[in-house]
């Protein structure tokens, strides 16, 4: 990993730390925007350009749109206090838990990028889709076939519930916030 | 000796990284404060620097598809801006 990867780290922990310490929540949400700045950073440099987009729209979009319309209906305790106090022992505790089982699973772990790192999984099911894919749909990219050709009508079914979904949303604000 | 290009596409990994050093130093601001306008402001120079950050990334590397993303965080980045401005200028309007 380069010097920009741990910049990178660096300031991802220090947004998700100031996320969770904050005690006004509209300084939460603003703070909880610029962790998923962070990450949207991570996912790009990690070849995941896909998932990057996905959290420009939910993270820095809807999320915080949804936080606010949430604490506009509801109460906003003011406080005078800027963090959140912290209970030493039980970070200390969970913290610990925490470093050990990463130094457990990690050494476990293929290198980022390797190529030889076996498919997880069903190696079977796995390596059919590896091999067959080209052929059966003509799409190059294995994860997009299996989700637009090989279970295309689950795919179509979640569009319908991701719709409905949509359309119930905006009725209920049209008649909570416009009223 | 070093191929140009490569030494081309480390410099620009370098300059993402200080932008991202930038970052940090931006986000000391959004958790000072004091006020929430401050936090605002840094978190919508944070997101005009991941804009950047981005592009550099494209470049650095060779992959032209992540201005994709680049170009939606910039059209995204001001939304925050303005329900947060709207929440705080008239109590409980977002939308």
């Amino acid at each position: 990993m380069s010097a920009f990867a741990y910049a990178l780290a660096v300031f991802i922990l220090a947004s998700a730390v100031a996320t969770a310490l904050f005690r006004d929540v509209l300084s939460t949400i603003i703070v909880f925007g610029a962790y998923s700045l962070g990450m949207a950073i991570l996912y790009t440099f990690l070849l995941a350009p896909d998932v990057a987009m996905t959290e420009a729209a939910i993270g820095a979009g809807v999320t915080t749109l949804l936080l606010l319309l949430t604490i506009a209906r509801t109460a906003r305790p003011s406080t005078d206090r800027l963090f959140e106090r912290v209970d030493v022992p039980a970070v200390v505790a969970v913290g610990a838990l925490v470093v050990v089982l990463t130094a457990i699973v990690l050494p476990e772990m293929y290198e980022l990028g390797s190529t030889t790192a076996p498919v997880w999984s069903n190696e079977d099911v796995t390596q059919h889709y590896i091999e067959n894919t080209y052929e059966q749909t003509g799409i190059h990219n294995a994860v997009s076939a299996v989700l637009a050709a090989y279970r295309g009508f689950d795919t179509f079914g979640e569009a319908v519930v991701v719709f409905a979904a949509g359309i119930s949303t905006l009725l209920a604000l049209n008649r909570e916030v416009f009223a | 000796m070093i191929p140009e290009a490569f030494a081309l596409e480390e410099a620009f990994l370098v300059a993402a990284g200080l932008f991202v050093v930038l970052a940090i130093a931006m986000f000391y601001r959004a958790v000072v404060g004091p006020t929430t306008q401050d936090r605002l402001l840094a978190v919508n120079v944070l997101g005009t620097n991941t804009v950047v950050i981005l592009a550099l990334l494209a470049v650095a590397l060779d992959q032209p598809w992540f201005l994709d993303v680049a170009l939606i965080y910039a059209l995204l980045n001001f939304l925050m801006s303005v329900a947060i401005s709207k929440f705080t200028v008239e109590r409980g309007g977002v939308l």
